[in-house]
């Protein structure tokens, strides 16, 4: 089956000119299908400078990979016709982290709904289209008539942010890419927005690549979980076990770093990283080693190959290399599709 | 910067005095009645309404709050920061027992650092991007009259930078040249250099990565023991909080709704939002569904009548739109602003 959306080993890299600092390698051979049906959240988790935003950037074409391709129904993103490009961008939407700087100032919110509504040719009448403009917005939980009519600097940065759920809503893709959708909204709002968007996935279908540098909210919404390091897989599986048992000393070393909001369980102090990893200095293994209080002589030698753990997961570390390297093409093969079952079929 | 200080109000619920029995043993710092407003276009903004609370020596202090709570603009307050359009309209900010707003501007100058030191949100933006790091502090020690010898300098300042966990040398190297995580404790270093007895840290690690964030947070906390002294940790992560302080003062709309020890907080809050906030946190434990709290806060340029939280609060009742919960003593240790702490509905 065609993949709706599937990056092919991409590889991204920033600089590293003749005259600059060497490159930055910002995604590393990565490849990974997303098939929209049955619908899944798939969430990718990162610090800063992990490759993250890169990689959305990447999947929705707006920076071309330096090798590999990303392919929009097995065609490449960059040899799309006319026709097919509208068709990717309607049906692959993106919900960005700032939500101030996504309006225009000078025109009231009605127009981020109209216009992708007048533009894909959503609905066949003016009447029609405001219609399903006010159903948008009430399944965010925002209250059309206080909503339409405003400038963006009358709502609050939450409202704003629902606001780009409802319009994604509106357009029916069937890909969201969200990079920290919810990272600049306050707490009480925060689980509205990420229930929103789990209920287009179990309503209305849509699949869904959360990407987010927070493990918590990434394992509440998620049915799977790809913990990046430096524009590489450190783990990947279902965000059960990931989260539960994380394999890879970089999962466990993020999940020791959450401060949890119960003041009976301590915050485990860091584990010092092992004198090999220390020691190293120029090599081509593992990129965690340094950091690794695990890291062994092999670690320093090549960077680890993904070991399938077990059914649905997979790790690139060497305290796993008994384990099988995964033989799929890309790290969904351990994937599970959203626990809810696929949703009504829409469109 | 201006300062006023009015003595009376016709504000009808100022008569009553704030109720001072969350005794604090040792207070260093005591908070009364602080009001701070921002003067807008459309009008006055309140932003701090009426805050009370007291510092014990050696306690650590969380106020939690969210986006427009007024959390950062008691931090301003309390430095005596707040720069036009906001004004500290009235209170007494007791450090050591000497009033800070009371103060002239130079005096006020030589408390800053000395006594009250800032740690602030962002690194990148507090430390000046042309200056080695220990010209920074050096700076610091000269407008502070500290005058020492060239050796002295140095062994303090690696003194100071080994207490935060960098090395000597980093000290003279520019904030570019320094990780986000060591810029944030190079301003620690700075903070604690002349041993202040309170330290403000206004969302210290928001920029920072968690794993950074965990090594700021004990870099932080060590030389709190080290030097001794009181902190007041401002921050919206309820998470921060539960690992940090010892006690905590949630905000909603410029008010303190609930101040009581962290543990009681959790295990049991008392204020509505208190609880509906707590419920809203994603856990690690299990997946269940997600709850936010209806409704948004209040606009700060027209308050709702009577409890701040009262249009989103489940237990509201006619009461509370018309009278304004005071923040007062409901369990031992514990204060609530809320009218139904002890009515069940």
């Amino acid at each position: 089956m065609t993949a709706l959306l599937e990056a092919v080993q991409i590889t991204k890299t920033f600089g590293g000119g003749i005259f600059q600092a060497p490159a930055t390698l910002a995604v590393d051979n990565f490849s990974l299908r997303i098939e929209g049906e049955p619908p899944a959240i798939t969430a990718v988790v990162g610090e800063s400078g992990s490759g993250k935003t890169t990689l959305a950037r990447l999947l929705l074409g707006e920076i071309a990979p330096t090798s590999g391709a990303v392919h929009y129904l097995g065609k490449d993103l960059t040899k799309l016709s006319r026709k097919e490009r509208k068709a990717f961008r309607r049906d692959v939407q993106v919900i960005f982290q700032d939500p101030y700087e996504v309006y225009n100032p000078f025109y009231t919110v009605d127009h981020v709904l109209t216009m992708p509504a007048r533009k894909f040719g959503l609905s066949k009448s003016k009447s029609e289209t405001s219609e399903s403009i006010r159903q948008a917005l009430t399944a965010v939980g925002l209250r059309p008539d206080e909503t339409l009519g405003r400038y963006p600097h009358q709502l609050s940065g939450g409202q704003r942010q629902r606001l780009m759920v409802a319009r994604a809503l509106l357009i029916q893709p069937r890909v969201i890419i969200a990079d920290e959708p919810v990272s600049m909204v306050d707490a009480s709002l925060r689980a509205t927005i990420l229930d929103n968007l789990k209920s287009l996935t179990r309503e209305f279908g849509v699949s869904i690549l959360y990407i987010t540098h927070d493990l918590v909210t990434a394992y509440q919404i998620s049915d799977n979980i790809i913990v990046l390091y430096r524009g590489s897989i450190a783990e990947a599986g279902h965000a059960e076990p990931v989260v539960q048992q994380p394999q890879h000393p970089y999962t466990q070393l993020l999940m020791h770093s959450i401060p949890l909001p119960d003041p009976d369980r301590t915050w485990p102090r860091e584990q010092q990283s092992s004198e090999i990893g220390k020691l190293a200095t120029n090599f081509a293994g593992c990129k965690f080693a340094r950091r690794c209080p695990h890291a062994m002589d092999v670690c320093l030698e090549r960077h680890p190959a993904l070991f399938q753990t077990g059914p649905d997961r997979v790790s690139a570390c060497y305290l796993y290399q008994d384990s099988p390297e995964l033989t799929a093409r890309s790290i969904d093969a351990v994937f599970a599709t959203s626990e809810a079952g696929p949703g009504p079929v829409t469109n | 910067m201006t300062r006023t200080i009015t003595t009376h109000s016709s504000d009808a619920s100022e008569h009553q005095a704030p109720d001072r029995m969350d005794s604090v043993p040792e207070a260093v710092l005591d908070v009364q009645n602080l009001h701070v407003y921002y003067q807008t276009s459309g009008g006055r903004v309140s932003a701090v309404n009426g805050v009370s609370f007291a510092l014990g020596r050696k306690e650590v202090l969380g106020l939690v709050g969210e986006s427009g709570s007024g959390k950062s603009t008691i931090a301003m307050a309390l430095l005596r920061l707040i720069k036009s359009p906001g004004k500290i309209e009235r209170g007494q900010v007791l450090l050591n027992g000497r009033d800070l707003l009371a103060l002239s501007e130079d005096e006020m100058r030589l408390v800053r650092l000395a006594e009250l030191a800032m740690v602030a949100q962002g690194a990148m933006n507090s430390l000046n991007p042309v200056m080695r790091v220990r010209d920074q502090i050096i700076d610091a020690w000269k407008d502070h009259d500290v005058e020492l010898r060239g050796s002295e300098i140095d062994e303090r300042i690696s003194m100071l930078m080994q207490r935060v966990g960098l090395r000597a040398e980093d000290a003279r190297r520019y904030p570019h040249e320094l990780s986000g995580g060591m810029k944030q404790r190079a301003v620690i270093a700075i903070a604690i250099s002349l041993r202040p007895s309170v330290i403000i840290a206004d969302e210290p690690t928001s920029a920072l990565d968690v794993v950074v964030q965990r090594q700021v947070f004990d870099t932080l906390q060590q030389v709190q023991d080290e030097i001794g002294a009181s902190v007041i940790l401002i921050g919206h992560d309820m998470g921060l909080m539960a690992q940090s302080v010892d006690r905590l003062g949630v905000m909603y709309a410029g008010e303190i709704v609930e101040l009581s020890p962290v543990r009681d907080v959790f295990r049991n809050p008392l204020h509505p939002y208190t609880r509906l906030l707590i419920a809203s946190l994603p856990s690690l434990d299990k997946k269940g569904a997600l709850r936010g709290i209806p409704g948004m806060p209040p606009s700060l340029l027209t308050r709702p009548p009577g409890c701040p939280f009262q249009p989103r609060c489940p237990m509201a009742t006619a009461l509370c739109e018309s009278e304004a919960p005071l923040l007062s003593l409901k369990r031992p240790n514990r204060m609530v602003a809320c009218h139904h702490v002890d009515t069940q509905l």
